[in-house]
This record gives structure tokens, sequence and C-alpha cells, in this order.
């Protein structure tokens, strides 16, 4: 929690300037929206933290978004696969995606970037070839289906804002894999693999096993991100669906607080970074910023997220040398 | 013996770099010296016709839009009165994929490409290029200064102007946001500014410009802005939401590429503004096009890309006999927008899924 603190403070901040300056920020519909867009892009975010956790990287999140985001209406619409068949289907690839990056990492000791980079051109390629280039698109079918993400549950007092039902997902993996990393030996024995997988391997830590699992579970997560994303938007071009959403979900991830060196994570962090990149990307709008300037302001609010974040580490760091020097005198 | 062989080679490298070099700025001719030169080729295939040319047309992305032209151009290559090789590119990741796959092509030894460019005012070197090795026309998106042969396609501007005509028809007034893919390209400034115009009843002017920032209030609409979003998805349905937040009582949005609209219709449809904002579209995404059919959309302006695929090849093909006059004094071979409303809505659609489903089977 404590590793949370800095993006919670960042969080709060934009949140204050956007309820006085961002028209109808405040509107329970807006909040609603911003609910259903923070909470997709949270689990692609928290797969990534998996990753990162282990000092590794996972380039291929955008493309795995893709080929599952495409992959679900054109089982559905032109193969005609019911959805029972086609969503476990589309899942199992994308875990299985995970599984070759995992081994080929672990046991063939490839670096995670080179691999999850060949994963990037890989899975779009596919993606692309599958369909033809065609978007795919739901026809306007598979209403109850597209309601996973698109369903949203009435609050008793409150008239404007329905809870949208992508929240369930985002909360149980993000309760699952924060219990994971906190209370198991699992999730401990992931960390000390992240800190220094030599000596977490020569202290007994199946640390290839663990690496493999962490990859299959982004690679999962990003696969039934790109499925909720689909049923969300409704339909997507394979050659652009999913770009680059591999670096907002990394991006998440450090300013929540994970260390690209591994070892360290915090998920409620993570949370609060996809909610800071949300809300500042709704903000530019409500407040009447020019839109080109969007990614300016996030790489800015990003670098100073981070370098705030190391200062302190740095200030807390030397505060408790100094403490512990006093006390040995 | 290993250091002999690496001088060579570094020789060999630094001549061949220095040649390149010097070759480039010799032979940087402007516009109308390539024309000239294109012309001059054309000249010589009067003499001697090519005998089975082989032509290319590149998209500047990829869509069904690009699937239909694709229908066409190949059709066009196999009709027994034209008759020639057609190789079709999409370039999927933008400005950098459409200058290796024109290159390429160019390498290829096409005598012909016809492309959709990007943004023409930046490609001007990679079209000069074309130019300099193959006869160089422009579909759906003009690039007027560059040394293109002519151009095939509808004026986006007057496209614009009938999708403004249309939202002027069916909204009296009130606030009105644009939603597009991007702004670099000609097609869409010049698609934009149409709509403007169109729809604020102005006198038909396609060198005005409208800054993309600025609120325009004029003839009882208040345009509050315009929203680009690089072709994420996600990303513009976004800024739909976000727009229709800001502005509870807008009145008319407009999607002025194909997603743009199917969005449009996506996010009416979950706020269950039906009615109550209305859409007038562009291109004809299939969701568009039932939602004209509903009676919740005004209606949508198409293009005929079928019309641009076999267009391109046919005019490609008679350069390469020698014979330019299908192209007029303007440069400009026109094939008008047409505009979809509920009343023709159905026969459009049957159409368009014949001329996809031949897209796809092409080869």
């Amino acid at each position: 929690m404590k590793r949370a603190l800095g993006i919670i403070g960042i969080f709060v901040v934009i949140l204050i300037y956007s309820a006085f300056f961002a028209e109808n920020f405040l509107s329970g519909i807006n909040l609603m929206q911003l609910t259903t867009r923070t909470a997709l892009y949270s689990i692609l975010a928290l797969g990534a933290t998996l990753v990162i956790v282990t000092g590794g990287i996972d380039l291929s999140i955008g493309s795995v978004v893709c080929l599952s985001g495409i992959m679900t209406p054109w089982l559905l619409i032109e193969k005609e696969w019911t959805p029972w068949q086609a969503i476990p289907t589309v899942l199992a690839i994308a875990a299985f995606i995970g599984l070759c990056h995992g081994l080929l990492i672990t046991r063939l000791k490839l670096q995670p970037f080179l691999v999850t980079l060949c994963g990037l051109l890989l899975y779009r390629g596919i993606a692309r070839w599958m369909t033809g280039d065609q978007s795919q698109g739901f026809a306007g079918e598979f209403d109850d289906v597209r309601a996973i993400a698109l369903a949203k549950f009435t609050i008793p007092g409150l008239t404007d804002y329905r809870l949208p039902a992508t929240v369930i997902p985002m909360v149980v993996l993000a309760t699952v894999i924060g219990l994971f990393l906190s209370r198991t030996v699992w999730g401990r024995w992931l960390l000390a693999t992240g800190r220094n997988e030599s000596a977490a391997r020569y202290s007994g830590v199946p640390t290839a096993r663990l690496i493999t699992l962490s990859y299959v579970a982004c690679s999962l997560l990003a696969g039934f991100g790109g499925m909720l994303f689909i049923f969300d938007i409704g339909s997507a071009q394979p050659s652009d669906f999913g770009n680059f959403y591999e670096l907002y979900a990394i991006a998440a991830a450090v300013l929540g607080g994970c260390s690209l060196r591994g070892g360290e994570a915090s998920i409620v962090g993570v949370l609060f970074g996809v909610a800071t990149l949300r809300v500042l990307q709704n903000t530019i709008t409500l407040a009447g910023f020019s839109s080109q300037i969007e990614f300016a302001v996030v790489g800015a609010v990003l670098l100073i997220g981070v370098a705030a974040d190391e200062l302190i580490r740095r200030f807390a760091a030397r505060r408790l040398e100094r403490v512990g020097a006093a006390a040995s005198h | 013996m290993n250091k002999l062989i690496s001088l060579a080679a570094l020789t060999v490298l630094g001549s061949t770099l220095g040649f390149g070099f010097a070759a480039s700025s010799a032979t940087n001719p402007v516009a109308g010296d390539l024309i000239a030169l294109q012309k001059e080729r054309i000249a010589a295939y009067k003499a001697a016709p090519k005998k089975r040319p082989h032509v290319a047309f590149v998209s500047n992305g990829v869509a069904d839009f690009w699937t239909i032209a694709k229908a066409g151009a190949i059709a066009a290559g196999k009709s027994k009165e034209i008759d020639c090789d057609v190789t079709v590119e999409f370039p999927g990741g933008g400005l950098g994929d459409q200058k290796r796959m024109l290159e390429d092509l160019v390498i290829k030894g096409i005598d012909g490409i016809s492309v959709s460019p990007i943004d023409p005012t930046n490609q001007a070197e990679v079209l000069s290029m074309v130019a300099e090795k193959a006869l160089l026309i422009t579909n759906d998106s003009d690039a007027p200064k560059a040394p293109r042969l002519c151009y095939i396609g509808m004026d986006n501007y007057d496209a614009g102007l009938l999708c403004g005509k249309l939202g002027r028809e069916g909204c009296k007034g009130g606030k009105v946001a644009i939603f597009i893919g991007r702004l670099e390209q000609d097609n869409a400034k010049r698609r934009r500014q149409g709509f403007i115009d169109g729809l604020l009843g102005r006198t038909p002017d396609a060198t005005r410009y409208d800054e993309p920032n600025t609120v325009i209030n004029e003839a009882g609409y208040t345009i509050v802005g315009t929203w680009t979003d690089s072709f994420d998805r996600a990303k513009a349905k976004a800024n739909i939401e976000d727009v229709m937040i800001k502005n509870p009582d807008l009145a008319l949005v407009t999607g002025l590429f194909e997603y743009n609209s199917t969005l449009a219709v996506e996010v009416i449809k979950q706020n269950n503004k039906q009615g109550k904002v209305q859409l007038a579209a562009f291109d004809e995404g299939a969701d568009v096009i039932a939602a004209i059919k509903e009676g919740f959309v005004l209606g949508t302006v198409v293009q005929d890309p079928y019309g641009y695929g076999f267009e391109s090849v046919k005019v490609l093909n008679a350069f390469c006999k020698g014979d330019m006059s299908l192209v007029p004094a303007n440069g400009i071979i026109s094939i008008p927008a047409k505009v979809i409303k509920k009343e023709n809505a159905e026969a459009f659609w049957k159409d368009l899924k014949a001329k996809i489903k031949a897209g796809k089977d092409a080869k």
C-alpha cells in the first residue's frame, strides 16, 4: 500500500483538478464510463504486472488483445461457433501463447524482450491473415454475450451511476493477484524471483515454473481483456486494434509502483495507475484541451510520477539510514 | 588478406553510397519535369505498346472500403479490353508501411501505380521516386503537388458538402461535433471543411480552412470541435462518449471515417440517444446502414471504391499502350459520392455485399 501512495496522491490531484475544471466530470454517466475504461485497461495492466514482477516484459499484450479480440467475432459470426465454443477456445489460445513465451524464456533462455517483440509481430500478422484484413464485428447479434462487458447494475440510491459489469472481473482479478502476491508462498517466491533469480533458484524456488506461469497469466489476461474490449467496442480492424496497449499496461504498472527491475509490485497502485491515465484522457476532452496534446500530457505525468516516486523512495531510505545510524550510536 | 578484402568492401560501399548520393542530388527534379518525363514514356509506349503491363493499386490503410476497391482493380485486370497484371497492396502500418510498399513495387519493376497517399505533403520524395521509375496516379486522396498524371476519385470537399447538407436537412441548429481518424491526409481535411461549409450553408470554397481547435458559431450551429483518434477505436469511442458528456445538449455528430460513424451509432444506442443526437454519417459501415434502415441515422455519404479500383487499372493500362485520352484537361477523373438514406439503403446494402464478396475472393 505504501508503494501506492505516490500514485494515489497524483490521482487525487488530477481528480480535484478535473472536478473543478472539466465540465460534467462528476456526472454519473461520465464516472460510469470512466469506470468501464479503467476496468478494461486494468485487466491488461494486472497481467503486465505479473510479468514485470519477475523482471521480465511482455511487448505482445496489444497483439494478443488484437488476436483474441478479432477471433471472438470471427468465430461467432464468420465460423458460426457458439459462445460456449468460441470463448474457451480464444482464452485457451491466449494461455497457450503465454506458455510458449514462458518456455522460450525459461528453457531456451531467450530474452523476454525479444520473444515478446516477435510475438507482437506474429499475433497481429496472424490476426490480419486469418481475417483477410477485414474488420470483424458482431453485426448486431450476440447482445447477450456482449453484455459481459456492456451490462450495468443499478445501485440503490444512485440514479445517474450504474456499476459497469467490467468492474467484476477487475475486482476479482485484482483481489486474487493481490492475495497471491502478498499472502501465498508462491507469490512471495515470484517476488523473490524478480528480486534475484539466481538467489531464489539456489534457495529452492522453482523460478522457471513461476516465470512461465507469469507469462501464461499475462497472455491469458490480455486475451480476456481483448475479448472484453471487442464486446465493448463492437467491431475492430486487425491492423490497428490494440496497437500500443502493451505500453498503456506497462506505463500503468510502472506508474503504480512496479519496478521494471522486478521484485516489487502494488496491485492497488496499478489500479490507480490505470485510473490516472484514463482520467487524464477524459479530462483533456472535458476540460477543452486539444486532443493533440494528450500523449504529451500523459508522458509528462508518467515522468513526473516515476521521478517523484524515486525521489520519495531515496528520501525514505536516507532517513532510515540516519535513524539506524543514530540508534547504533 | 582480410585487410585487403575489408578495404575493397569499404571502397565499394563508399563509392556506392557516394554514387547514390550524387545521383539523388543530381536527379531530384521538380514535379513538372517528372510529369513531362512520364508523358515522354507514354509517348514511347504509343510506338511500342507494353504487351502485358503490370500495374499496382496501393491503398492508404486496411478496411472493407479497400476490399471493394481491390475487387474493382482485379476485375479490371481480368476484363478482356484491359488485360494486365494487377497487384493490390494494403499498408496496415501507416506512412512508413506505404513508403516501403511503393519502394518495393518500383524495385520490382512495376509499370504504373495508383496510390492513395496518406500524407501527400510529406510524401513528395517517395511519390517523386515512383514517378521517376513508373507511371504515377492517385486515387481516393489526391496529391495535387506531386508529379501524378491524374487523380481518380471524388472530390472530398464535395463529399463533405453532401454530408454537411445531410446534417443541415435533419438538424436545424444546435451543437455539432466532428469525429475523424486523423487530419493529416488531404481527403480528411477537405472532407471536414466540406462538411462544415455544407452544414453552415456557406458558399462552397474548397480553399477555406477552419482550424480544428476553434469553436465555430454560425448560422444557428455551434461546432464544438474536431476530435481525432489515430485509428485507436477504444479512443475513438471514448472521444464520442466524452464529448456527449461535456455537451449534454449535443444535437448532431458526424463521423468522417467509416469506423467513426459506426462507433457513433454504438454510443448513441448505448446512451439511448436515438433521435436526440442526430448522426450524419460517412461510408458504409454495416451498423450505420442498419441504423439508417431503423431510422435514427440521417443518412450516409458513400464513395465508389469499386470504381476507384477499376478506373485506376483501366487508366494505367491505357497509359502503357500510349493512350492518355481518358484523362480530362484538369487531371481529375471524377467518380462522385452519393447519399444513402432510408429509401435506398436496402438496395445499396445488397450490391455492397456482393462487391465485398468479390473483393475477398479476388486473387
